[in-house]
Order: C-alpha cells, then structure tokens, then sequence
C-alpha cells in the first residue's frame, strides 16, 4: 500500500523549559522535523536527552514554551485536545489497562463503535480473538502492551507516539512488538514515533532516526547512516557509548 | 431533674483527676495535654455558652449570619490546611461547605422543618459545618494523592482522547465516598454503637426520648445532605485546578 508520504506532523522551532526545583531546565530545544505518513521514526539519546519530553508535545499531553507543533499544517492548539489525541495516538512504557476484561478496554475510546469487531481488532494486534472475555488482571506484560495497542487502534489514529514500549518485556515479546508496529505502519499508513534506548532496535525498525541530546536534535535522517556514520561530533559520541 | 451549674462541672473535674492519676502510673505521656485539654474546654465551651446566650437573647439576624459566618470560615480554613497538595484549598472548601450546609439550611426553612430562630440554626449549622468541614478535608486530600498516584491511568485515559472528567472518573468517585464515609457509617450505626450528641443531650435535658429521636433522624437526614453536597463540589473543583484548559495534566 503506498502512504503517499505526505507531511503529517512538523514541529517547527519547538522549545519546552520547566521548573525543577527552582531551577529553570530546557528540555526540548527548538526542534524542528516534520513527520510523513506510514514511516517509522525512532527518537534515541542519551537518558535525559527529551525524547519522552518531546514526544509528549506532539499530542499535547505538554504545552511547548516557544514554537509550534503542526498536524495536517494546521497549529495543534487549534484542534479539539479530545478529537487531536484520538488522531494521535500514544502507547506509554508501561501499559495502563482499565479494570474489566480486554473487551471492555478495547471498547474504552468508542463504545459500540466495533462492538461486533473486536476479534478482528485482537487478530489484527496479534492476540487471539478469544482473548475478547478475558479479565485484563490475568494478562502477561506482552499481552497487556498489545490490548494497548489494540485498544490504541480503535481510535483510528494516524500517528502513533510509542514511548519506549519494549522496556519492560523480554527480548521475544519485544520483537513481537516491534514486528506489529512495522506492520501497522505498512498496512495502516500509521506514522510510528517511537522512543527507544536501544540502538539496536532502532536499527530492526530501520526508517529514520532522530539523535537528540539535551533536549537538541543532533543528527536525523536514515536510521543506518544516523547510527553508523553519524555527522556531528555527538553523534560519533552516541554511537561509541561514550554520552552518559 | 439534677439542676446543673459551675459545681456540678467542677466536679466533673474528680474525674478528669482520675484520668490523669491513672495514665501517670501507666507512664503515658499526655498529662500535659490533658491539662490543657481540660482548661481549654472548659474556657472555649463557657465562652461559646456566653455567646449564644447573648445572640439568644438578642435575636438579631444579624448576629445568626455572623456566627454563621465565623463557623464556615474557621471549617473551611482548617479543611484548606489539611490539603496538602495545593494552595487553594481553602477557597474549595468554602465554597464547597458553604454551599453544602446552606443549601441543606434553606431547604430545612422552606421545608418547614425549622424557623429562622437562633436555637435551631446556630446548633444545626454547627453541626452542618463541622460535618462538611471532615468531608471536604478528606475528599481534599484523597483527589490530590490519587491523581499524582495514578499519573498514568488518568494520562492514558488522556491519550485516549477522554477529557479530564472522564478521566479521572474512578478518582473521583472514590474521594468522594472517602469524604462521605463518616456519615454513612455513622447512618450505619446510629442508635446501635452509639447514641448521637444531640439527642442524647436532648434527653439529659429532660425530652422525651421518642421526641430526641425524631429530632436526631432529621439531624442525620441533613448531614447526609451536606456532606454529600460538600464531598460532591471539593472533589469536582479540586480536581479541576490539575487541568488546564487544554485538557493536559498539570498537577
């Protein structure tokens, strides 16, 4: 299926400072990048470099302090924050599953919506659709990601912010996750903005990279020129584990 | 009837002698508050029992309003600092006890169930007051300490494109049935576990009992009322000021 690729999402000179006791801290640091459809961006740093920081500004979960955030060329703060969200979704490190069954979470954003179409929703996140009645209590973490996902989907979303979804998994569950997020993207045209530590994982998802290091956007573009032939000094730095 | 007066409540301090001899020989530490205790009672209470005498007396609405008036304030202070997760707590509980005792009084006049007179509102707001105060500290507090707990179920709900209501919906219901759980309790129990303050004073006043009861169910009648009321508009506006206007988390 061709995405077109078309610019979805820009940031244009995003900046974000934040009080931490008492001290002003300058977590994004005028970015600027924009988004296509059904491609897979990786943000990866150093700990504490803004990539969560980031990714929270661009389904204003977080208000930038300067700049602009742009969906379909239009300022973020001009949609419905209920309405942008659903179009830009978000999956979090650790999965937050509503008490009840699956179904009652896939049903959470949109009751009735897809009430006969649950089982289609599991299959297509990779669960079994009989997993529909079962209580979300008795579910693995890899499981419990995936109803996210899932559950993320039903909102029909045409951005998916992921939040280092992986962290909390074993290394099969991860591949599993990884697997689905490319397919989703293939299949749905989903543009896929995921926060990751890992390098490598970065490099299994492969589209573009975005390096940032406090909160600055130091090097970006094809995930295996980013982290094998990086341009900037940082960037070497990165590669080579020498950034803390 | 014993006649009661300053030696019948001197006496009563053979008693309070008693408590403190005893909690000296089991080597409790509270002697000290005890004392205190004791003369601050008994100060507070004969300067309270002057008070009411005098707007007894005097009928003056006015001074109805202000005793009134000073309650609420003083409830809702002590409420506000018992908040400790924002600074506008006392704003929330005034507003919050003042609606739900006075709309409960109002309605108590209209209804006539009771007349404009200082013998029934200055006791019955007291009450009212003091009930909604507990409410509104505990509802206060639960909100603030459930939201920053449960950061990522209400920010999940969020990116689900919810709005702060729907979001925080559990939490919400939960503060609230935290505010009010003393008086359901105590709706659970009354006459069982223990028989309330004002109809047991009503009955060492000489009323009949049947009549101090009657009195009491519609004493417990109106502290559900306010207490609702008070858990109901502390945990909606408490929660409101964690979000701004763009439906983001700002607590």
């Amino acid at each position: 299926m061709s995405c077109g690729n078309v610019k979805v999402l820009e940031a244009r000179a995003v900046s974000r400072t934040i009080r931490k006791k008492g001290t002003e801290l300058t977590t994004v640091d005028s970015i600027d990048f924009s988004f296509h459809t059904g491609t897979v961006y990786n943000l990866v740093g150093p700990s504490g470099a803004g990539k969560t920081s980031f990714l929270r500004l661009l389904n204003r979960l977080d208000e930038p302090t300067s700049g602009e955030i742009f969906y379909r060329d239009k300022p973020l703060r001009e949609y419905p924050p209920t309405g942008l969200r659903k179009k830009i979704a978000m999956l979090f490190q650790e999965p937050y599953l509503f008490e009840g069954s699956v179904r009652d979470n896939l049903n959470y954003c949109c009751p009735d919506k897809y009430a006969n179409n649950i089982e289609f929703h599991l299959e297509r996140a990779g669960l079994k659709p009989d997993m529909a009645d079962k209580e979300v209590s008795g579910l693995s973490m890899g499981e419990k990601q995936r109803v996210a996902i899932a559950r993320s989907l039903f909102q029909e979303p045409e951005i998916f912010l992921l939040d280092e979804p992986t962290s909390a998994l074993d290394p099969t569950s991860s591949r599993k996750i990884e697997q689905l997020i490319l397919k989703l993207s293939q299949e749905l045209c989903l543009t896929a903005i995921m926060v990751t530590h890992n390098p490598d994982q970065a490099r299994r998802l492969g589209g573009e990279t975005l390096l940032l290091v406090q909160g600055k956007l130091i090097e970006s573009g094809q995930t295996e020129q980013v982290l094998t032939e990086p341009s900037t000094e940082l960037g070497r730095k990165y590669i080579n584990n020498e950034l803390s | 009837m014993i006649e009661l007066g300053y030696y019948q409540a001197l006496i009563g301090l053979v008693l309070v002698a008693l408590a403190i001899v005893i909690a000296r020989i089991k080597k409790i530490p509270t002697e000290k508050e005890m004392i205190v205790g004791t003369i601050r009672s008994f100060v507070q209470l004969i300067a309270v029992g002057y008070a009411l005498e005098f707007i007894f007396n005097s009928e003056s609405l006015w001074l109805i309003i202000l005793a009134v008036v000073v309650m609420t304030v003083v409830g809702a202070y002590t409420a506000g600092q018992q908040d400790r997760h924002n600074k506008n707590g006392f704003r929330i509980a005034l507003i919050s006890m003042s609606t739900g005792s006075l709309v409960t009084l109002a309605l108590m006049i209209v209804l006539g169930i009771i007349t404009i007179e200082a013998r029934y509102i200055i006791p019955l707001a007291g009450m009212l007051i003091s009930n909604s105060m507990n409410a509104s500290a505990v509802t206060l507090d639960r909100i603030g300490s459930d939201l920053k707990a449960n950061r990522l179920e209400v920010e999940t709900a969020l990116s689900l494109g919810k709005n702060w209501q729907e979001s925080t919906r559990r939490l919400y219901r939960n503060a609230v049935k935290a505010g009010m759980i003393s008086i359901l309790n105590y709706l659970k129990t009354v006459g069982i576990v223990a028989l309330p303050g004002a109809m047991t004073g009503m009955i060492l006043a000489g009323a009949s009992p049947l009549k101090a009861v009657l009195i009491q169910i519609i004493v417990s009648y109106m502290l559900l009322s306010a207490v609702t009321i008070t858990a109901l508009l502390s945990g909606e506006m408490a929660i409101r000021r964690f979000f701004n206007d763009a439906e983001q988390f700002v607590g």
